[in-house]
């Protein structure tokens, strides 16, 4: 009886998944996600609730910042124009905040792979003095005794106690529907589209230069690598070796997508270069040999400055408009009118 | 939505008939977890003089108790699956863990963890005893605080004389979790007594007075702590 009771639940579970309107899929050729559905089943309902948290400047401690003020839609999720990322009090941070997308492949989070799980990953943010200066435990509280929240969660999770779970869980809900999979490079490969001849060029340059990092159908291979940047003296950020304290991965960085690369800027974990010209600059020209610089970097780089708009052209075919514009992601206006 | 919810019903009112139909007075077993400072009973936010100047007061103690396993004879006979528990002294309810159904009696040796286990440490968000606001899990870096102590004491050179202990890390070689054994007689009810003066007296805290991430001193200070729990009587 049990079994029975389990297997239809699965049934049920299925056919609900899959009668959802909701923006996630896999697009086709793209392996398995790295995150267990199994836990945390997507629903309308809740990926709603999440796209509001995302949204709701609720989430700090004096209600001024949202996820949103450094992951907006039409800049990839990302803070455009800072180099450092901008929080509470106008207060800097340290790092430039990550542009999101596809994170349901992505196995870990932060630059420096702090974070293990992406329900976990806004904990991070939520408490941290320079981004949100909360603590989830008064979120939890604000929630609790606003207007709208109690019932959006007895919607989405059939309890209307908030608990930290499922704020958490209804964030990542909104976060894995942020699937971007239909540049003008995702319809190449889908015969769709055809690149110009100087987009061809630059994508020949870009997998024999690139993309043994920036791995297809992703553009990142998830590791953790030294690109050859000088340190920056004011900030001392040695990356993925503040985790580990292992000395083997000072200034090593989380190789991050290139998807949508045109409306990411600025560039690299400091946000140091505005221009996709000056990254290319910075792997031709300036890449700075020191002892834990990535494998993959030892030989030089070598384009010249035809090659090198070639390849700029063929990483402009990484925009993907629908996803930039799509009005799933936008803010939620009638969630918060029902106050 | 209401199928989800129906379901997860049926499913609870199921396992709930089984466990009532089997289970017997005698399948109940709890421990109860007994914070001491030497001879005396711990009492929280109250000084315990260590010398005749000096004195520690304890201002947090929460900890994690999971995994709860009995054997006989290093046989397993029966592990409480899912069971993580918050202990925190300021939770008088906290300090026991009742168990229901222990199956395959009789036992002579209990274990569990002191913490979490790395493979919950790594699977996202859970609810309960290890909800993210209860205050045991680090938001700069993943991961829970399998044991936190705070408090005061003269000798820590520090702003209002406090020293702070979060122990966790669930990563080689900063694996913080630790394995409780006791050898027991089939009982129905035991207590354990966890002596915080000797783990304090193993720490020097005129200049260790905070640890507050994954590492090897964490590591070492949570072994000191898994040797001073200790089994008081048994009924």
């Amino acid at each position: 009886m049990k079994k029975l009771l389990f297997f239809l639940s699965i049934l049920l579970l299925t056919a609900f998944h899959q009668s959802d309107n909701n923006p996630f899929y896999i697009p086709k050729k793209w392996k398995k996600p790295t995150y267990d559905f199994t836990k945390n089943p997507l629903s309308i309902a809740k990926i709603d609730l999440g796209k509001a948290l995302f949204y709701d400047p609720i989430l700090s401690r004096d209600n001024t910042v949202s996820c949103t003020t450094c992951h907006s839609q039409y800049n990839a999720f990302t803070h455009v124009d800072h180099s450092l990322s901008h929080g509470i009090d106008d207060k800097i941070g340290t790092r430039n905040s990550p542009a999101l997308m596809n994170l349901a492949w992505q196995p870990i989070f932060m630059w420096d792979g702090s974070i293990n799980h992406l329900d976990m990953q806004a904990l991070a943010p939520i408490s941290h003095p320079n981004e949100m200066g909360e603590t989830i435990e008064n979120v939890v509280l604000k929630l609790q005794k606003s207007s709208i929240y109690p019932t959006a969660f007895y919607t989405a999770f059939g309890d209307s106690a908030i608990t930290g779970e499922h704020t958490l869980k209804a964030i990542s809900q909104f976060l894995l529907t942020l699937v971007s999979a239909n540049s003008k490079y995702d319809k190449v490969m889908r015969k769709e589209a055809k690149f110009t001849k100087q987009e061809k060029n630059g994508y020949k340059l870009f997998k024999t230069n690139c993309s043994t990092c920036h791995q297809e159908p992703l553009f990142t291979n998830h590791q953790f690598e030294n690109n050859g940047l000088p340190i920056d003296t004011t900030l001392n950020d040695f990356g993925r070796m503040n985790i580990t304290k292992k000395p083997k991965d000072a200034q090593k960085f989380k190789v991050p997508t290139l998807r949508n690369i045109e409306f990411s800027y600025p560039y690299m974990h400091d946000g140091r270069f505005k221009k996709i010209r000056e990254v290319l600059n910075h792997y031709t020209k300036n890449i700075e040999h020191n002892p834990t610089l990535s494998e993959h970097l030892q030989q030089p780089i070598i384009l010249t400055s035809n090659e090198k708009i070639d390849l700029t052209a063929f990483l402009l075919t990484l925009s993907d408009r629908a996803f930039l514009f799509n009005p799933a992601y936008s803010y939620p206006k009638s969630f918060f009118d029902t106050k | 939505m209401c199928i989800i919810s129906f379901t997860i019903f049926f499913y609870s009112c199921k396992t709930n008939e089984v466990s009532t139909l089997n289970s017997t007075s005698t399948d109940k077993f709890s421990i109860t977890f007994q914070p001491v400072f030497g001879a005396e009973n711990l009492i929280l936010n109250q000084k315990h003089p260590i010398n005749e100047t000096d004195s520690i007061e304890i201002n947090v103690l929460r900890f994690y108790i999971s995994n709860i396993e009995f054997y006989n004879h290093d046989k397993l006979i029966h592990k409480v699956l899912s069971s993580y528990h918050l202990i925190d002294l300021d939770d008088k309810k906290s300090l026991k863990i009742d168990l229901e159904s222990i199956q395959n009696r009789p036992f002579n040796k209990i274990k569990c963890h002191l913490g979490i286990d790395s493979t919950t440490n790594v699977s996202g968000a859970f609810g309960h005893d290890l909800d993210p606001t209860k205050g045991m899990y680090w938001t700069w870096q993943s991961g829970y605080i399998n044991f936190k102590l705070e408090g005061k004491s003269e000798l820590c050179p520090t702003r209002n004389n406090q020293f702070k202990y979060h122990l966790g890390g669930y990563q080689s070689p900063f694996y913080a979790l630790q394995t409780l054994e006791f050898d027991i007689n089939d009982a129905s009810e035991i207590i354990i007594d966890i002596d915080l003066q000797a783990i304090l007296k193993n720490v020097d805290l005129a200049s260790k007075h905070s640890i507050m991430s994954p590492s090897d001193r964490a590591v070492k200070l949570a072994e000191i702590v898994a040797e001073n729990f200790e089994i008081e009587n048994t009924n």
